[in-house]
């Protein structure tokens, strides 16, 4: 009985050391980016391997995709330069979390509305590998995975949402969804990444979804939240003071 | 953002070929991953600290800042490792447990993790971007590719200095004083953010095509010195690897 009230306590001591730990690292860290990626090292090589085969059809239909823009219009290559280096600096912006700290929101949702799904499957892997580069956050053998959360399906849920609901509900709301939901997809979808590589030792794949989704959800759900927000407000921004820009990248309903 | 960059440009192992730095770094990720050790990835992590702060020359602070984030976040995510989970009995929904193998399992991660995160911030502190996509340029990738991902690179920069100064103008005018306040000055500073950006592009176009632009965004490529002591070192590192792995 003593034993285990001294195991609890351990835990527990153990738990608020790691809560202060990382809040300390992240204030020492300038503009560290709360974006969650999986570490160098962290996969092993089979799942490492498996993520980036599930990453590189989307990469080559992207690509595909960058040519032949740039074929029919050659000044679309400075254009999408400059708008994978903007949603890179977005996520070194400060937001306001609704849990009263602050956050830096990922610009996943806000890029795939406006410069299109597979062309952020590029972008968003681009701006990954800086990531690891500059800031040193993220890695080269987990590229794959955390390309497939982030730069892929997050955009791709965004701008499902964007299309299909689009007419249906007040534009604000449409905005604040896809933002939001592409976030929360990201946050599922590496938990689940995390979770196939290392389930459960007692039971399985489900519980170990379940263990690391609460973990990360203290710091990915506000984030969510947040980011949907700034979104709508973005959005109102641009359709007030940039609505040629905004024609000219062909946004509908904008 | 710019920290790690500086110390890239200014280090000493500058000019040596990034293929040779990002194969040591490799090498050092591939071990790791392959040996699997605890051992192996405490070494690795001694073996790149000590690269980039003696032969390198970054101070170890900064190196070790670097590291020791990725490390806490690291630790975070080890922990769901650690404790497993199942349906509890007795009146509890859940009961937790820690067992000795498991414990085993997320020291080992932990551990190996380390090791290539301070192999990856040993190549980020001693090779500059534009070296590594020269590297991509050697090895054959797509020129419209590395053209992207230098447009992104340069212009992160310029962004990031306009977004700092736009964000202190806020700041002194009170503009993040609560939440309402702070998500409305993000909200402008990100929309005006993107105009700039629009802008630039525009400038960017009207001042290349005034060069002749034909598409194609040339610069010359470096020029590097090739090392010997990298193949020493890369000698010492898999053979050091290696014994600790069979040691333990």
């Amino acid at each position: 009985m003593l034993r285990k009230v001294v195991g609890l306590r351990a835990f527990w001591l153990a738990g608020a050391l790691l809560l202060i730990g990382s809040r300390v690292a992240w204030a020492g860290a300038s503009s560290a980016p709360q974006a969650m990626h999986i570490m160098e090292g962290f996969l092993p090589p089979f799942w490492a391997a498996l993520w980036f085969a599930v990453a590189i059809p989307f990469w080559v239909l992207g690509f595909a995709r960058i040519r032949r823009l740039v074929a029919a219009k050659p000044e679309i290559r400075l254009l999408l330069g400059l708008a994978g280096a903007f949603t890179f600096v977005l996520s070194a912006l400060k937001i306001p979390s609704v849990t009263g700290s602050s956050s830096h929101p990922t610009g996943t949702g806000l890029g795939a509305i406006l410069f299109g799904p597979l062309e952020m499957a590029i972008l968003g892997t681009i701006a990954l590998l800086f990531q690891a580069l500059l800031l040193a956050h993220g890695g080269l053998t987990t590229l794959g995975a955390n390309a497939v959360s982030m730069a892929i399906v997050g955009p791709l849920v965004a701008f499902g949402i964007w299309r299909s609901l689009q007419g249906r509900l007040p534009q604000g709301w449409v905005v604040f969804l896809a933002a939001a939901l592409a976030d929360l997809v990201t946050y599922v979808v590496t938990s689940i990444q995390l979770a196939l590589a290392y389930p459960d030792a007692v039971s399985g794949f489900l519980a170990a979804f379940a263990k690391f989704g609460a973990i990360f959800a203290v710091t990915q759900i506000p984030l969510a939240i947040s980011e949907g927000i700034l979104t709508v407000l973005i959005f109102q921004a641009l359709r007030s003071s940039a609505p040629d820009e905004l024609r000219s990248l062909g946004l509908q309903g904008a | 953002m710019d920290w790690i960059d500086r110390y890239a440009y200014s280090n000493r192992l500058r000019f040596i070929h990034p293929g040779q730095k990002a194969g040591l770094a490799l090498l050092a990720i591939i071990l790791c991953l392959a040996l699997n050790r605890p051992a192996v990835g405490v070494l690795t992590t001694g073996w790149m600290l000590m690269l980039g702060v003696i032969w390198a020359r970054v101070p170890l602070r900064v190196l070790g800042a670097a590291v020791l984030v990725e490390g806490f976040l690291l630790a975070w995510a080890v922990v769901g490792v650690a404790v497993s989970v199942q349906p509890g009995s007795g009146g509890w929904p859940l009961s937790f447990a820690i067992t000795s193998q498991s414990c085993a399992t997320a020291f080992n991660l932990l551990t190996r993790a380390l090791g290539c995160t301070s192999a990856m911030a040993f190549l980020a502190f001693t090779t500059p971007v534009v070296d590594l996509l020269d590297l991509g340029r050697m090895l054959g990738m797509p020129p419209l590719l590395l053209d992207l991902a230098l447009l992104i690179y340069r212009f992160t920069f310029a962004l990031l200095e306009s977004l700092e100064h736009m964000v202190t103008a806020q700041q002194v005018r009170l503009g993040y004083a609560d939440f309402r306040h702070g998500m409305n000055s993000a909200a402008l500073v990100a929309s005006r953010l993107f105009i700039e950006t629009y802008q630039r592009t525009r400038r960017l176009q009207v001042a290349l095509e005034g060069r002749g632009y034909a598409g194609d965004l040339r610069v010359l490529p470096g020029e590097y010195r090739r090392s010997w002591s990298v193949w020493l070192l890369a000698a010492a590192l898999a053979s050091s690897l290696l014994a600790a792995w069979g040691w333990v």
